[in-house]
């Protein structure tokens, strides 16, 4: 066991440093740089050239690489260009918005994505079943685009909620950063919610013909309890095979969501870094979202071990 | 022209936005937004738009351009005086001025800024007349002596680029080379001084910024009242265009630091015409988008399309394919207006409405194609060169992401396949699209380039053929055209003559000229539509950005 997660831990800093390399490399193809934005097209040729000297832009990639590879060994992932502050500053205050978001919208999807699979997967047919599942198709094929959109606008109809933003100015209570996490959590929720009633649902309803399930039904306990312990524990296989990769994703943070709603989180700042060219913030938010992805996979096996009695001797097979 | 649209109630002042019966008191809270966060609390760094307005909330300068009238006025400098030669300027600082931290304001500090600023090569450019620097010194603690190295006529225009910052606070800064490191966004609020009208009072990353009254603010309005008027200013960063809009109509934001986009006229007018909002149209803006075509000598050497690639008949054919009118309707929902060259009517003082105008005429448009060989040889709608047999087409390249730009470029993309031209857009980055334009690699642009003042000499660098922002042909060691050499020659005695009315006369004989040859096309301005919430009071709208929030000392919200 000790084995596989060393191996494991092995594979998630070959992950960080595979996808931060070729963030920053790829940044630095891309055509345009900061200097080019930030001087503009007015600034003088010789402007430009001091400029780029000075973010180290003027160096060769592999020079500017070499040079950052050698930082962040140190963890020092250098500069950010846009917001002249270390990207290992930036990138916890941003990760932790994103993170509050992103565990706030998991909670909330499990909470009602896996109940619903519950009762439509153990419930073939009818009204209900149909409802939940038309509910779910319709918020699966809606982009996060779309939902976050939709539900910004249905805040600033109706006045209920804050139209975008994290905390209010003049207050810093629990209770104003629970409103205003409302839209973006919904705006992520929703969808997630939908894809565990899926998965749950299909999973509910093959563990429901299964013989032990009937067996157990035939020693004469009650059918709610024989779906919400024993049936409930035996399909929660697939939906835990996605769980860790689901808060991975989540913990890097959603372009779409946190710009519509103007969540402070890492989506936004990769963003803001990508337009802006800023080379090493780019590679450091891609470090953060490979590191997040990492653990996200490691959990997703360990919860995985912890459902299913199979998949742990395997791992203790291979460690 | 400005124009209030105001609810219907109360009656509304056109120039400040004022209701009858709401004089501007002290006190309240205003929300604005941007879609940006600044670069840093230091403006020598960044010229970036929102980290502009950040630093015209806590800095000020010297003098001041009115964005309302263009005329410069007093600010920090009382008064001054020009000497006969018209190189050297004497001004007088207004006594008992104190930076926000309580440190008075003397002449060493506005030295010291000047030469902060040469410190920093973004903001040194801004503050050179033909590359060479302005001389500053201290006469007494309230007197400045200014040297100009040429005779420039804007005179005191370009203060309007230096801030007057505090000596005590970034001498060691400076001293030590450190000095573009220093206020950047860590930096805490009690390190920055200004003598500006709000101080930071909080940052909060990826959120807001909230300023605060500076309490020793040196302005005061007509009846003696302490500026500013609010007690706090709180900046939201919303990056999502949609959602900065829904805020303000929602009452969430009360305004934002940039125009209404064309878009979203609909939308805002409603919610003034319902009383919620105050919509202004500010009249046609001052810088349109601009088309132009790689000018370089020698840009096109090998290729087929070098016959006719770089001649005069195929941008003013160009000029006359495009219906300026469908473009205004298309591009800017019919709130534009066709223009002819860089200046607009906006430009007041400077715009010549006798400058040559193209008519919207493709049938000439093809005559003088043809003149140029360029004609449909095979019959299917596709202009060839008569030579090489090439088809007649090239790549415009515009930025990714900025509706009227790409809204624009399909235009002109259907407007020059109408003539038998073809056009294959490439929609880049912004940064990208400055790289190229600067590299020289490229057929033609579609782009929005600023020109950096109103008044032409502040603007050398576009309209001089060795200027960086001379765009279709950048820094000519000498002029590649005897049009451009005319140009020069006009700008160098506009730009040092003291005469007003024969500065007028000789621009307007530039205007002439540039309209003939065309080096940049222009089709249309948009016309410039800013909104506020109708608590915001005493706002004087300018067309320029922050269209309401240029002297945010004034500002205020009914009570």
């Amino acid at each position: 066991m000790l084995a596989y997660f060393a191996r494991r831990l092995a594979f998630a800093l070959f992950l960080v440093f595979a996808v931060s390399s070729a963030a920053l490399v790829l940044a630095r193809l891309a055509p345009g740089d900061f200097a080019a934005q930030s001087v503009g097209l007015d600034g003088r040729t010789e402007t430009m050239a001091e400029a780029r000297a000075r973010y180290g832009l003027n160096r060769s990639i592999g020079e500017q690489y070499g040079v950052w590879i050698a930082h962040a060994a140190r963890l020092d992932f250098g500069q950010s260009l846009l917001f002249d502050r270390p990207v290992a500053d930036l990138i916890p205050e941003r990760a932790a918005n994103t993170a509050i978001l992103a565990f706030t919208a998991l909670l909330f999807a499990t909470l009602v994505g896996l109940p619903l699979g519950v009762v439509s997967g153990s419930r073939p047919g009818g009204l209900l079943t149909g409802t939940i599942r038309a509910a779910s198709l319709v918020l699966l094929s809606m982009p996060p685009l779309l939902t976050s959109l939709f539900l910004v606008f249905a805040a600033a109809r109706t006045g209920w909620l804050p139209v975008g933003g994290m905390t209010s100015t003049t207050s810093t209570s629990a209770g104003d950063l629970l409103r205003h996490l409302v839209v973006p959590a919904a705006a992520l929720a929703l969808p997630l919610a939908a894809l565990f009633e899926r998965l749950q649902s299909q999973a509910m309803s093959g563990v429901i013909g299964q013989p032990y399930i009937l067996a157990t039904r035939a020693r004469g306990i009650p059918r709610s309890r024989v779906i919400w312990r024993d049936a409930l524990k035996g399909a929660l296989g697939p939906v835990s095979s996605v769980y860790g990769l689901v808060i991975g994703t989540l913990l890097s943070g959603s372009f779409a969501v946190e710009t519509i709603t103007a969540w402070p989180g890492l989506g936004q700042l990769m963003l803001d870094a990508l337009r802006a060219r800023d080379v090493y913030l780019v590679a450091g938010c891609a470090a953060a979202g490979s590191v997040f992805l990492a653990v996200g996979t490691l959990l997703s096996d360990t919860a995985l071990a912890l459902v299913d009695p199979r998949q742990k001797e395997q791992i203790e097979v291979r460690g | 022209m400005t124009l209030a649209i105001s609810p219907a109630c109360g009656r509304s002042d056109t120039k400040t936005g004022a209701i009858a019966g709401q004089e501007p008191r002290r006190g309240g809270q205003l929300v604005v937004s941007a879609r940006t966060e600044p670069r840093t609390f230091n403006r020598l760094v960044s010229r970036e738009a929102t980290t502009d307005f950040v630093a015209s909330l806590m800095q000020a300068r010297l003098v001041r351009i009115n964005q309302v009238t263009d005329e410069v006025e007093p600010w920090l400098a009382e008064s001054w005086t020009r000497a006969d030669s018209g190189l050297e300027y004497t001004l007088t600082l207004r006594p008992n001025v104190t930076f926000s931290d309580g440190h008075p304001l003397t002449a060493d500090d506005v030295v010291f800024s000047l030469a902060a600023a040469y410190a920093v090569p973004i903001s040194a450019d801004s503050l050179e007349i033909d590359g060479r620097k302005l001389a500053m010194a201290a006469v007494d603690p309230l007197t400045v002596r200014l040297t100009m190295p040429v005779r420039y006529a804007p005179g005191l225009r370009i203060l309007n680029n230096l801030w007057v910052l505090p000596r005590h606070r970034l001498e060691a800064a400076f001293k030590g080379g450190t000095l573009a490191a220093a206020w950047t966004l860590a930096a805490p609020p009690s390190e920055i001084a200004g003598l500006g009208p709000f101080v930071l009072s909080a940052y909060s990353a990826g959120q807001r910024l909230v300023f605060a009254r500076n309490p020793h603010y040196w302005r005061k309005d007509g009846k003696g009242v302490q500026l500013p008027y609010l007690d706090q200013l709180v900046l939201e960063i919303v990056p999502e265009e949609n959602t900065q809009l829904l805020r303000l109509t929602s009452g969430a934001s009360d305004s934002t630091i940039s125009e209404v986009p064309a878009e979203a006229y609909a939308t805002i007018k409603r919610a003034a015409d319902e009383g919620r909002l105050r919509l202004y149209d500010l009249g046609v803006g001052l810088d349109p988008d601009a088309f132009w075509l790689n000018l370089k000598p020698g840009a096109f050497a090998g290729d087929a399309r070098a016959g006719w690639l770089q001649r005069d008949e195929l941008r003013r054919a160009i000029s006359m394919a495009v219906d300026r009118q469908l473009f205004a309707d298309t591009v800017f929902l019919g709130a534009g207006l066709p223009v002819f060259g860089p200046e607009t009517p906006a430009n007041k003082k400077w715009y010549s409405p006798d400058a040559p105008q193209t008519p919207h005429d493709p049938a000439a448009a093809r005559a003088l194609l043809q003149s140029i060989g360029l004609t449909d040889a095979d019959g299917d709608g596709v202009l060839e060169d008569a030579k090489t047999r090439s088809p007649a087409r090239f790549t415009v390249i515009t930025q990714k992401g900025r509706p009227s730009l790409e809204r624009g470029v399909s235009v002109i993309r259907d407007e020059l396949k109408k003539i038998g031209l073809g056009v294959d857009v490439v929609a880049l980055e912004g940064g990208a699209v400055i790289e190229k334009i600067m590299s020289g690699r490229y057929d033609a642009v579609y782009f929005h380039p600023y020109l950096s003042d109103t008044d032409p000499a502040g603007s050398p660098d576009f309209w001089l053929s060795s200027g960086s922002l001379h765009f279709w042909n950048i820094g000519q060691k000498t002029p590649a055209t005897e049009w451009e050499k005319r140009i020069d020659e006009l700008m160098a005695r506009q730009m040092q003559s003291l005469d007003e009315a024969e500065r007028k006369r000789l621009f307007d004989e530039v205007q002439k000229i540039f309209a003939e040859h065309q080096p940049a096309i222009y089709f249309v301005a948009p016309r410039v539509f800013a909104a506020a919430s109708t608590r915001m009071i005493n706002v004087t709208p300018a067309v320029q950005r922050p269209q309401l929030l240029w002297s945010p000392d004034s500002v205020a919200v009914a009570p």
